[in-house]
């Protein structure tokens, strides 16, 4: 019972980054294609380095749903 | 979140120091007596000076004092050694005991008036998401050496240049999600607290806020150190 429960609060902790990494892992992306545009190619690139980043951003929020859906330790 | 009395703020006003109005000034002076400053001070000595208090000498059998804090420790080492085996629990634990003792006191110092969480200040908790993210990049670099880089850039070699800037954003993701979780938690408490009180304070409403702050505090210590021990496993750990 007491193992079962700790597990649980593990599970849940390590789950419960889930919402927060997928919206921060977009931000990140967005935020650094758009300084890649604004402030290192003085918006000569723009929009091209925002887009591209930001879709990196998503698939990395989905890479990380991705892999905890294929967890196999529990 | 600027509460309003925060009794070392006015105590340094009367020394005439440049305390700032906001959360933090422009001078170095200003920026080392602003309020999240003070009070991660007040923790601090804080926790030096209790346990100087309360722990004499260590005895063979422990008295209640001593007891408390083997509880405290033990507790923790062995909630360390679940998550990550007992010989590098052994190795983490000073640093994880660190910061499990300064928010946990960080967060419970909110709940009383006149003082406020440090750790409602993003860049509290942002310095200790940082070290704590270094850290365990650098335990991963120290045990697995470039194999280590190497499960940054995906499984086939073509691959890399797309997997290696998603492995990128997902890992600064968790500086993201860690020293905001804290942040947020503790500096909504605070907002929901001050607001209630100037709304209906009279009758007695920031109570059952405050109390669900007591469970918020443990609550977030127990993830930002469980999260934290997670990561240094997961990187010790073989690569997968």
């Amino acid at each position: 019972m007491a193992g079962d429960k700790k597990e649980l609060i593990r599970l849940m902790t390590d789950f419960g980054t889930l919402g927060l990494t997928m919206a921060g892992s977009v931000f990140i992306g967005l935020g650094f294609g758009y300084y890649l545009d604004h402030k290192i190619f003085d918006g000569r690139t723009s929009p091209w380095f925002t887009f591209i980043f930001l879709g990196l951003g998503i698939i990395a929020g989905f890479k990380n749903l991705y892999h905890m859906a294929k967890r196999k330790d529990f | 979140m600027q509460e309003p009395l925060l009794f070392i703020s006015v105590i340094l006003r009367f020394f005439h120091l440049p305390v700032p109005e906001g959360m933090v000034g422009h001078t170095i002076l200003a920026k080392l007596v602003s309020p999240h400053m003070t009070y991660t001070w007040f923790v601090m000595a804080i926790l030096i000076i209790t346990p100087k208090l309360t722990l004499g000498k260590l005895e063979m059998v422990p008295g209640n004092k001593q007891n408390f804090w083997e509880a405290c420790v033990g507790g923790l080492e062995d909630f360390m050694a679940d998550n990550m085996g007992p010989k590098r629990a052994a190795m983490m634990f000073p640093m994880m005991a660190t910061f499990t003792f300064y928010i946990l006191v960080a967060n419970l110092l909110g709940l009383i008036p006149g003082f406020m969480s440090p750790t409602s200040n993003l860049n509290i908790t942002l310095a200790m998401t940082l070290i704590v993210w270094f850290t365990h990049h650098f335990l991963g670099l120290r045990y697995h050496g470039f194999k280590y880089i190497k499960h940054f850039l995906g499984p086939m070699w073509w691959l890399t240049p797309l997997m290696f800037p998603i492995e990128v954003i997902s890992n600064l993701a968790r500086i993201l999600s860690l020293s905001i979780r804290l942040f947020g938690n503790m500096m909504a408490h605070e907002i929901l607290a001050a607001i209630l009180f100037m709304l209906v304070g009279a009758f007695f409403a920031p109570v059952p806020i405050l109390v669900l702050g007591v469970l918020v505090a443990v609550v977030q210590t127990m993830v930002f150190v469980l999260l934290s021990v997670i990561y240094c496993a997961g990187a010790m750990e073989s690569a997968h």
